[in-house]
């Protein structure tokens, strides 16, 4: 008698050839609906908020104080994606987002001019993200506790920078032109966020780097034994997040003119939700940039419709969390029945 | 004298043939058995009918004279009976105290948990054994031993019943040899407190070291129980395969002599010993063995998925250890055991499966063509006969054997110098298998050197123009030529050891 251990993995011998739940796969294909539920959505909710409150929501202004309300947001949430598509949590983006923010006001209300002021604050990113790697890649700390307790020490480093208060003073209007200057009718945000789009997705979908950081995602083990350098991929995947969070900064710093301690919290969650949100849209079971920019102006044009129509301003928060909520349990659903067929 | 245990005509058949066919046995109290056989032969079904874990389809088995409620685990545990598994079942982030609480609860005092009595309990329960260490050490910090010990001395621990039999279930598999020879004076200790011991193990040094009586199985069937006085460790051998040793053999596939290519001098990880050995250029060399005597470990070794000391060359040039990146540009490739855990990516689609390694390939201006990489994918998947035959299916939608292809198509796009495969065919249909030991093949007519570990005798003979056999950490036999055969690899896996027979 042989060795042969026939192990039966459940959900996984079953018949080759066949491809997955066929029929109900090619309809919602076509549509698209598979992987675009969330610009549906989208349309539906303009739709809605069109005829509802059509004279303050179907107004080019609307369009781009939506637009611009919302770039910093997904700038954070886009260079969140890269350590999240390899497995690593980055908690301290937003602590980030607000060291920079102080730093780059604080450069200029002591005279030292913002270009030095933009270029510290990215220095500042890169080496968060530095010791954030070194924490998790070399001390072993799960990047979720790390980056929380980077966060931490982040947010008491704008304290100390902003010396508890707000700082508003010597800022430079070349500088406050970097946010709030218009091209074409949109704020400037609004072609950094573009721009930066483009770099990611080009990152993530078209060069190997791309590959490594989805397969480490994906099964680290197995990432390792085909030759990827995890330790390495996953350090530059801190350091991608704390550049884009500071780069982020600097341009909340030129769009407020001012700093303050708690500038950078607010953007935590939305930003967490935005990527998770965005992993059921375009290639769903995989954070991307698409699908979280899809999610972005999903939630804000849902949260703005429903403030023009009346409602009360905790109204916000209250429609990030169900929609997350909601979009994600219905992707694991769809995912397990996939898997069952 | 009532048997402490004592099995009537015990079969269990799963979906086809009996596993389990109309065996009976019985144990005297402060009796040593070993119950041996190959892998499939039934012995672990055996013990998991006596756990409660599988209803048999017929046969009667009574405990001390009790009979026992077959399919239920508590009257098995209720009459006496008491297992440790081949994995101990213990948490390793907790300590001795906990993990001998586990299942039984803690001594408590007006709900707070009385620590210095189950500590002062702990320490007397392993000092029963002949083990003395603090007890507050989390499981992970133990020797292997230790834990072992541990584990017996929560099945020996105070329960509703005294233990009347203790079920060892591999239990010296992770052990290295010093630390069995403890365990060897732990379960006498046992025996001598009247209670039977089953003693389930490949290693027949231990059963002719330990045991005063051996029971074997073969195909589901009792062969035979007799004392171990008098036995042979051929005959023992013999018992087990059903044949005797030299009667089957054919030629091994006979293999001009080309260059190195692949070579480990005092390679050493795990229980592996200051190993060394050399693959020429086109040659299949398999690596046989049971679990712990080396065989898991070396082909990670080798690429640096484990740590290890000693040299390892491709082409003369070293390959820095625990560095998998540097292995493959030097020209190796690893298709690891476990496919599910160590090798497939299971969310992505079998076109980045496949191009994982050197995505690199099909970079051009900046950007990865994926058309271009699509029709690479769709080539490979098309020469190992991949289905279904589409780029873009994730690996979740394969069945097993062609996921195993796919990981294959991975190293074999790289057209790799060394190939080093660690159970190619684990969990494989047999179509599949088939071709996966053809492409096999082939790499090797096209120069590569390829190393097999596998538990697969038949797989080993199919493939190889000789097989390493390991043997507690050590190459203990090279079998090639006309000894080339299946119950010769066998018997040399669970043959007695050269050091310690001298």
């Amino acid at each position: 008698m042989t060795v042969d251990k026939q192990t039966t993995e459940p959900g996984v011998e079953r018949e080759a050839g066949g491809p997955p739940a066929p029929t109900q796969r090619k309809i919602t294909a076509v549509l698209g609906l598979d992987r675009f539920s969330g610009l549906y959505v989208w349309a539906v909710l303009i739709l809605i908020f069109s005829l509802w409150v059509p004279d303050l929501f179907l107004t080019a202004n609307n369009a781009r104080i939506i637009a611009g309300s919302q770039a910093i947001t997904a700038m954070v949430a886009m260079g969140l994606i890269v350590p999240v598509a390899c497995g690593a949590f980055d908690l301290s983006i937003a602590g980030t987002l607000g060291v920079s923010v102080c730093t780059v006001i604080w450069f200029q209300a002591n005279h030292h001019g913002w270009a030095l002021g933009i270029v510290v604050a990215l220095l500042v990113g890169l080496a968060v993200g530095l010791v954030n790697a070194f924490i998790v890649v070399r001390l072993h700390v799960d990047s979720f506790i790390g980056t929380l307790g980077m966060s931490s020490i982040l947010l008491a480093g704008t304290e100390w920078i902003t010396g508890g208060g707000q700082i508003a003073n010597g800022v430079s209007a070349t500088f406050t032109g970097i946010g709030q200057n218009q091209v074409w009718g949109l704020p400037l945000p609004v072609f950094y966020m573009v721009a930066l789009a483009i770099v990611l997705w080009w990152l993530l979908e078209y060069t190997p780097i791309g590959r490594y950081l989805y397969g480490i995602g994906g099964n680290p083990q197995a990432a390792r034994l085909a030759g990827i350098r995890v330790g390495r991929v996953t350090t530059g995947a801190f350091l991608l997040s704390g550049l884009v969070a500071a780069f982020s900064g600097v341009v909340l710093a030129a769009q407020l003119g001012s700093a303050s301690p708690d500038v950078g919290g607010p953007f935590l969650l939305p930003a967490f939700s935005a990527v998770f949100l965005g992993a059921t849209q375009v290639f769903p079971g995989r954070v991307n940039v698409p699908g979280t920019l899809i999610a972005i102006f999903l939630l804000a044009t849902g949260v703005k419709g429903l403030q023009l129509a009346g409602a009360p301003s905790y109204i916000n928060d209250l429609f990030n969390g169900a929609a997350l909520i909601i979009a994600v349990a219905l992707a694991a659903r769809a995912y397990a029945s996939q898997r069952k067929a | 004298m009532t048997p402490a245990l004592n099995v009537t005509k015990m079969s269990k058949s799963f979906a086809g043939p009996r596993v389990l066919d109309g065996v009976s046995l019985s144990i005297e109290p402060g009796e040593i058995r070993a119950l041996v056989g190959e892998n499939g032969s039934g012995k672990s079904t055996l013990i998991k009918i006596l756990a409660g874990f599988h209803l048999p389809d017929e046969g009667s088995a009574e405990v001390d004279g009790q009979p026992l409620r077959l399919g239920d685990g508590t009257s098995s545990e209720g009459l006496g009976l008491r297992f440790v598994h081949q994995d101990l079942g213990l948490v390793n982030n907790l300590d001795a105290v906990d993990n001998l609480a586990l299942g039984v609860g803690y001594s408590s005092f007006r709900g707070g948990i009385r620590w210095r009595q189950e500590r002062k309990r702990a320490r007397k329960a392993l000092a029963d054994l002949g083990y003395h260490f603090d007890v507050r050490r989390t499981v992970d910090r133990l020797a292997m031993s230790e834990r072992t010990a541990l584990a017996v001395a929560r099945a020996m621990g105070p329960r509703a019943t005294p233990p009347k039999v203790l079920i060892l279930d591999e239990p010296t598999a992770n052990l290295p040899a010093a630390e069995a020879q403890r365990l060897f004076q732990l379960a006498r200790r046992v025996a001598d407190s009247g209670v039977a011991v089953v003693f389930v193990s490949h290693h027949f040094d231990e059963v002719f070291g330990l045991a005063q009586s051996v029971t074997v199985l073969r195909d589901g069937q009792h062969v035979i129980t007799r004392p171990v006085a008098g036995l042979t460790e051929d005959g023992l051998i013999e018992l087990v395969i059903g044949r005797q040793l030299e009667q089957v053999q054919h030629d091994a596939k006979a293999a001009e002599r080309r260059a190195v290519v692949l070579e480990a001098a005092g390679l050493g990880c795990g229980v592996l010993d200051n190993v060394d050995f050399a693959v020429h250029a086109g040659e299949i060399v398999g690596v046989a063995g049971i679990t712990g005597s080396g065989r898991d470990e070396i082909a990670r070794a080798l690429f640096g998925g484990l740590d290890r000391t000693g040299e390892v060359t491709v082409n003369g040039a070293a390959v820095p250890k625990l560095r998998p990146d540097k292995a493959m540009a030097m020209g190796m490739g690893l298709v690891p055991a476990e496919r599910h855990a160590n090798a497939a990516f299971m969310t992505s689609t079998l076109r980045e499966n496949i191009t994982v390694v050197r995505p690199g390939t099909h970079w051009r201006g900046g950007i990865l063509r994926k058309s271009a990489e699509r029709s690479d994918v769709a080539r490979w998947l098309e020469r190992l006969d991949v289905r279904p035959r589409k780029p873009e299916f994730t690996m979740a939608d394969l069945s097993g054997g062609n996921q195993q292809k796919v990981v294959l198509a991975r190293w074999l796009r790289l057209e790799p110098k060394v190939l080093v495969l660690d159970e190619p065919t684990q969990g494989v249909d047999v179509g599949a298998k088939s071709d996966i030991h053809t492409l096999i093949d082939e790499a090797a007519a096209q120069g590569t050197a390829v190393l097999v570990a596998s538990t697969d005798h038949e797989e080993l003979v199919r493939l190889c123009h000789r097989v390493l056999v390991m043997r507690r950490g050590r190459i203990a036999e090279e079998i090639s030529g006309g000894r080339m055969d299946h119950d010769v690899i066998t018997a040399a896996t669970i043959g007695r050891d050269q050091a310690d027979a001298a």
